[in-house]
């Protein structure tokens, strides 16, 4: 080989070794369209010349063209060849699509054929309507389609003729070139062109979906639509040109098109009114609504709720009247429906309708404007509320109380303290006492003033890569949120790729708190708080309330929360009615806050009474974990109440408290009932819990602790997972 | 005959569809002591292309519908044919299920099949909803339901064209908590919305592979159709992980992290915003893998942020206003709020929202029901293309590495000429739309 020769090859294996690095890239650098035509060029492998013709997609200019063309006869790369001509903005590309069409058949032929489609070459015309008659069937339905998408007069022309004397198997292709004429007809503003078009589209005997296709664009080409076309397939015995033109109908706005359908209205069969009604609806016309009354108020039921379906869709408020009238419908499911309408219908017209219905002496339509006055939310009628809790009728009252107590804020929480303290019936009792803990819950109000950031970190705590995020956090709460998520989106990526935790120190109210949760959580500072207005009027009233209220208020004060509602159920544990202290210690070993362990504690301790002792255990369990304090304070009162814990039942619930406690003598605990048949599960489980969160710390602990689990336990979750702990747990010792 | 058969089946079949709407109505089921269940003859004849393992959840929604009678699968796969024949029969209680392996062909032969489920692989979405439209079928089609700008585009102009229903299954739409979400963006309760966040997949990349996995032998045509398998995309060599799945994070297959859990959020998003007709029209690059933290715009102002994390489960989207936020995502029993107060209003919103809209809280029966109404369901082809046209983009600003501006009404990228070439690729012979 002479010397010119070697350095010419090695010259092309350099450009190739650079092109070949950058091909697993979607986008390479743009100076590398000469090493990409160079790979084409050579006899590099079919991969490595697909990706340059992909690569060339993106960066590929004129001197691309060729290289990319000659293989377009290649069966192989052919398509790969379009992939990278196709989308290259130079004529170059049309004169060589142009200029394969006379060469290629087959499969490579019908795809330059979709590619001179893509490109709307208009110069390839008269070649390819030529190919329209080819016998290849792929090759004929390829043109057609490709004409569609060039879409001049003369690839028209061609598919119009072809509409006719072209073979049934190219029917569809031929249709859907002359669709896409139509379409690029219109866009060009060449209407009546687009019109004969679809005319012809919609008389073939052809596809139904041809035929409906056509007869909408006929409809919706012409300016304002056509009418007189709308109109006579509204009367057609044709479902399929009935629906085509009634789904035109959504597409056309304007009173005259309301005026069409609504006119054939009367005349058509059910299920074409139904179909009627139901665009109706959609246009939201209400010039349709005199239609739509008729309609719902008598003849068929499905045509009758089509059309009671539809008023919420329009939206206005002439449809009160009819809808209130066929509330009272003897059949149940127009009744229904009419209330879903009427509920559903927005505007003031319906509001002055429910309450009208509320102020009626008939129970039962009462009734149904209760549920409405709910399902509207309509916050504004407490007094006609609040007299409805004053009716002769005990539904009515407690339904009033329950809809008051969904609807209230802060300014109607007296009046329900009043009605709980005033109640006549056990059912006005339950109602009340829902609406008020109800109340509670919702108007409870987290205040961003208390809460003070003192550190912040996010990132892979305890295993390096971590940021101090304290300002950013206390920005966030500054901002009025008390809720914050650890995600990479709020504070940045300190820790590629490792899973990352985010860790507050915060106070609420001056007490301490710290609190970490896992990436892609959300870290909420501070419950909300019942308003201390609501706790001094429930402890009123709990001072002059009658027994059964009582029993109920203590409850709702367990929903409130907070040092003084648990100062009043405290003192009621000593009340001299053994009713109310019954319920007042229930209550308090039911607490959901720790402020209350050490009376629970104590009452652990000291009662005498079975039942009692056996609550306040369950509740020092269960309150024990919720503390503010270190994991070992935590540990010691578990260990002081241990003895105590005697029963199977609140073994398991110790064991289930101990599953969320990080520690080597939970684990000890928790594997002393392993031997138990009762509680080996609850057992495996809290070790398995507990053993993944210090296996790195405590190994060997944990190493003996799984070994003794997968023995004992037969539940396949935890067998996998104490075998994988066990894995960790052996690396772990190893190292 | 094809003309013939296409026009009677059709015909017949709306004239039942029709009757069917009314039928509950009229006479009960019951009351023609058939328990229940609705005759054939008013059932929407069913097919399936391509069900996999979502697919199969799909149907699972499906079968029980009584109105729907399910009669044939097409998959170019015959083990996957015939597990979903096996579901399907079992169902029944027969052997109707009729298994084809050829797309064109059986769409040609099955003139009685009123709408399809499409639940191929990401690549054959579009170009089988496509292909199912200009048969006249309607389409249940899973997401992402396009791989590209282009196809998102033939999608909605192939059913406008041929009066066709097509819902895409971003089934979050039609669940209570996520439409308690648009709802209160709608109705004004959370102030002016400036910012929303949509949940990506947080696994996998915005880049994506180009390499082959190893060839080998190609099964005979009967087990599994390769050509067809790849359908619009560039050949390769077959090799049988493709087929289990492991085209998930190919570029020919795939659209990425963002698009995997993006065709759902970015839907949701958009519809909450009310962009479900338009695009973003900013997107800013990031300096990561996934796109994590990239900032969208919207022409409205509201900015749209990808974020890999800051949910309790799957497809979280949050949207924020002057008044407060709302969040929501896969397995929450409830929406998160920034006040308590505001969930007092989630029954009302919902049932209003579907009084309103005639939509369902059931995503497939949304279809059926505009299968029969011919109204457009909630997933209709334009909101698809829309938010997944953001989808591409995004992947797009990913891939360049570098920020875009698109312009959503001549759909294009404006100044960006690499921007644009992306929009398409040359769809593979004989499968060319």
């Amino acid at each position: 080989m002479s010397k010119s020769k070697i350095n010419f090859a090695l010259l092309i294996a350099l450009l190739l070794a650079g092109a070949v690095q950058s091909f697993g890239q979607t986008i390479p650098p743009k100076e590398h369209e000469g090493k990409l035509i160079a790979v084409l060029k050579s006899d590099a492998s079919h991969k490595e010349k697909a990706d340059a013709c992909r690569q060339l997609a993106v960066i590929g200019t004129k001197d691309a063209v060729a290289p990319l063309a000659a293989l377009l006869g290649d069966e192989k790369l052919s398509h790969m060849a379009r992939y990278g001509l196709e989308p290259i903005p130079d004529p170059a590309v049309d004169d060589a699509l142009r200029d394969a069409l006379g060469k290629l058949k087959g499969r490579p032929l019908v795809g330059v054929i979709g590619s001179i489609g893509v490109r709307r070459d208009t110069k390839a015309t008269k070649q390819l309507v030529k190919l329209l008659k080819s016998s290849d069937t792929a090759v004929a339905q390829a043109t057609a389609r490709a004409l569609g998408s060039i879409a001049n007069n003369s690839a028209a022309n061609s598919l119009l003729k072809a509409l006719k004397d072209a073979p049934a198997a190219n029917q569809l292709d031929v249709c859907e070139g002359l669709f896409r004429c139509a379409e690029a007809l219109v866009a060009e503003g060449r209407r009546d062109v687009a019109i004969a078009i679809y005319d012809q589209l919609r008389s073939v005997k052809g596809p139904h979906q041809v035929r409906a296709g056509g007869l909408r664009g006929a409809i919706l080409t012409r300016r304002k639509g056509d009418l007189r076309l709308l109109r006579r397939h509204l009367r057609s015995d044709d479902y399929i040109m009935f629906s085509a033109a009634v789904q035109a109908a959504q597409e056309l706005p304007g009173p005259e098109v309301t005026k069409a359908l609504t006119a054939e209205l009367k005349q058509l069969p059910a299920d074409n009114k139904i179909l009627v009604i139901q665009t109706l609806g959609k246009r939201g016309d209400a010039k349709a609504l005199p239609a739509l009354f008729a309609a719902a108020k008598s003849g068929e039921k499905p045509v009758r709720i089509a059309a009671i379906k539809a008023m919420p869709d329009i939206g206005d408020g002439a449809a009160v009247p009819v809808l209130v009238e066929l509330l009272g419908d003897s059949d149940r499911e127009i009744s229904k429906a009419a209330q879903e309408g009427l509920a559903a219908l927005p505007g003031r017209q319906a509001d002055a309708a429910v309450m009208r219905m509320l102020n009626s002496s008939d129970t039962d339509r009462q009734l149904k404007a209760l549920e409405m006055i709910e399902r509207r939310r309509m916050t504004k009628v407490s007094s006609a509320l609040l007299k409805a809790t004053r009716d002769d009728d005990e539904s009515v009252r407690t339904a009033s109380i329950r809809v008051l107590g969904d609807l209230a804020g802060e300014v109607q929480f007296p009046v329900l303290v009043e009605l709980l303290v005033n109640a006549g019936s056990s059912s006005e009792i339950r109602a009340a006492e829902r609406a008020l803990s109800a109340t509670c819950t919702r108007e409870a109000k987290p205040s961003a003033g208390k809460v003070t950031i003192r550190r912040a970190v996010y990132g892979a705590i305890g295993e390096g890569g971590s940021a101090d995020v304290t300002r950013k956090v206390a920005k966030i709460v500054a901002a009025g949120s008390l809720s914050v998520t650890a995600s990479n989106a709020n504070f940045g990526d300190p820790a590629p790729g490792i899973h990352k935790q985010l860790l507050v120190e915060y106070t609420v109210a001056g007490v301490a708190h710290t609190r970490t949760v896992k990436e892609g959580e959300t870290l909420t500072l501070a419950a909300g708080t019942t308003p201390e207005a609501f706790i001094d009027q429930l402890c009123s009233a709990l001072a002059k309330a009658p027994a059964p209220q009582k029993l109920a208020l203590l409850r709702v004060l367990r929903v409130a929360q907070g040092p003084r509602a648990l100062d009043a159920v405290r003192t009621a544990t000593k009340d001299a009615n053994a009713e109310i202290s019954s319920e007042a210690i229930s209550v308090l070993c039911g607490w959901p806050t720790a402020d209350a362990l050490p009376d629970v504690l104590e009452l652990t301790r000291t009662a005498t009474d079975r039942r009692v002792r056996i609550l306040a255990l369950r509740g020092t369990i269960r309150l024990i974990p919720l503390q503010d304090v270190t994991v070992q304070k935590k540990l010691a009162a578990f260990k002081e109440i241990l003895p105590l814990v005697q029963r199977n039942e609140e073994k398991k619930l110790l064991l289930g408290v101990l599953a969320t406690v990080p520690a080597a003598e939970a684990l000890s605990m928790a594997m002393a009932h392993l031997d138990n048949p009762a509680t080996k599960n609850e057992a495996s489980f809290a070790a398995v819990a507990i053993s993944e969160k210090i296996v790195q710390q405590k190994p060997r602990e944990v190493a003996d602790a799984m070994q003794k689990v997968i023995r004992a336990t037969d539940n396949k979750d935890v067998l996998r997972r104490a075998r994988a702990t066990l894995d960790k747990a052996k690396k772990a010792a190893g190292r | 005959m094809l003309k013939k058969s296409f026009n009677l089946t059709r015909r017949a079949f709306l004239k039942r569809a029709a009757v069917f709407a009314a039928a509950p109505y009229f006479v009960p089921a019951s009351a023609l002591g058939r328990n229940g269940a609705v005759p054939p003859s008013e059932r929407i004849v069913l097919g399936g292309i391509g069900i996999g393992n979502r697919g199969s959840h799909d149907l699972r929604w499906m079968l029980p519908e009584k109105d729907v009678q399910f009669v044939a699968v097409c998959d170019p796969q015959k083990k996957r044919a015939e597990a979903v024949k096996q579901m399907v029969d079992t169902r029944y209680g027969n052997k109707d299920c009729v298994i084809y392996h050829n797309t064109p062909e059986f769409l040609a032969e099955r003139t009685d099949i009123d709408a399809l489920l499409i639940a191929t692989g990401d690549r054959w979405h579009s170009l089988a909803a496509i292909m199912a439209m200009r048969a006249g079928k309607d389409v249940y089609s899973e997401k992402p339901s396009s791989m590209t700008i282009a196809e998102g585009q033939a999608v909605v102009e192939t059913a406008r064209r041929y009066r066709r229903i097509y819902q895409t299954g971003t089934q979050r739409l039609s669940e209570g908590n996520f439409t308690f979400c648009n709802e209160m963006v709608r109705t004004g309760r959370l102030g002016k919305v400036h910012t929303v966040r949509a949940h990506i997949a947080p696994w996998d990349s915005a880049e994506l592979k180009h390499d082959w996995l190893p060839a080998e032998p190609e099964p005979p045509k009967e087990e599994v159709d390769w050509d067809q398998w790849l359908g619009p995309c560039p050949w390769r060599p077959y090799n049988s992980a493709y087929t289990r799945g492991r085209w998930r994070g190919y570029y020919d297959f795939h659209t990425s992290c963002i698009g995997e859990w993006g065709a759902h959020t970015f839907a949701q998003c958009q519809v909450g915003i009310g962009a479900a007709n338009t695009s973003a029209v900013e997107y800013q690059y990031v300096k990561n893998e996934s796109g994590d933290g990239m900032v969208t715009r919207f022409a409205n102002g509201i900015k749209m942020i990808l974020q890999r994390g800051g949910w309790r489960g799957p497809c979280g989207v949050r949207y924020e206003g002057t008044e407060g936020w709302v969040s929501a995502a896969d397995g929450y029993s409830k929406p998160d709020v920034s006040s308590p107060a505001m969930m007092s209003d989630f029954r009302k919103l919902v049932r209003d929202y579907q009084a309103r809209t005639q939509r369902p809280m059931s995503h497939v029966r949304n279809l059926l029901d505009c299968v029969k109404s011919r109204r457009q369901p909630v997933a209709n082809p334009e909101m698809m293309h829309r938010s997944m046209t953001t989808v591409h983009a995004a992947n797009i600003c990913m891939w360049l590495k570098r920020d875009l501006r698109y312009d959503p009404v001549k759909e294009e990228f404006i100044n960006d000429a690499e921007a644009n070439r992306l929009r398409s690729r040359a769809m593979r012979e004989p499968w060319i739309i």
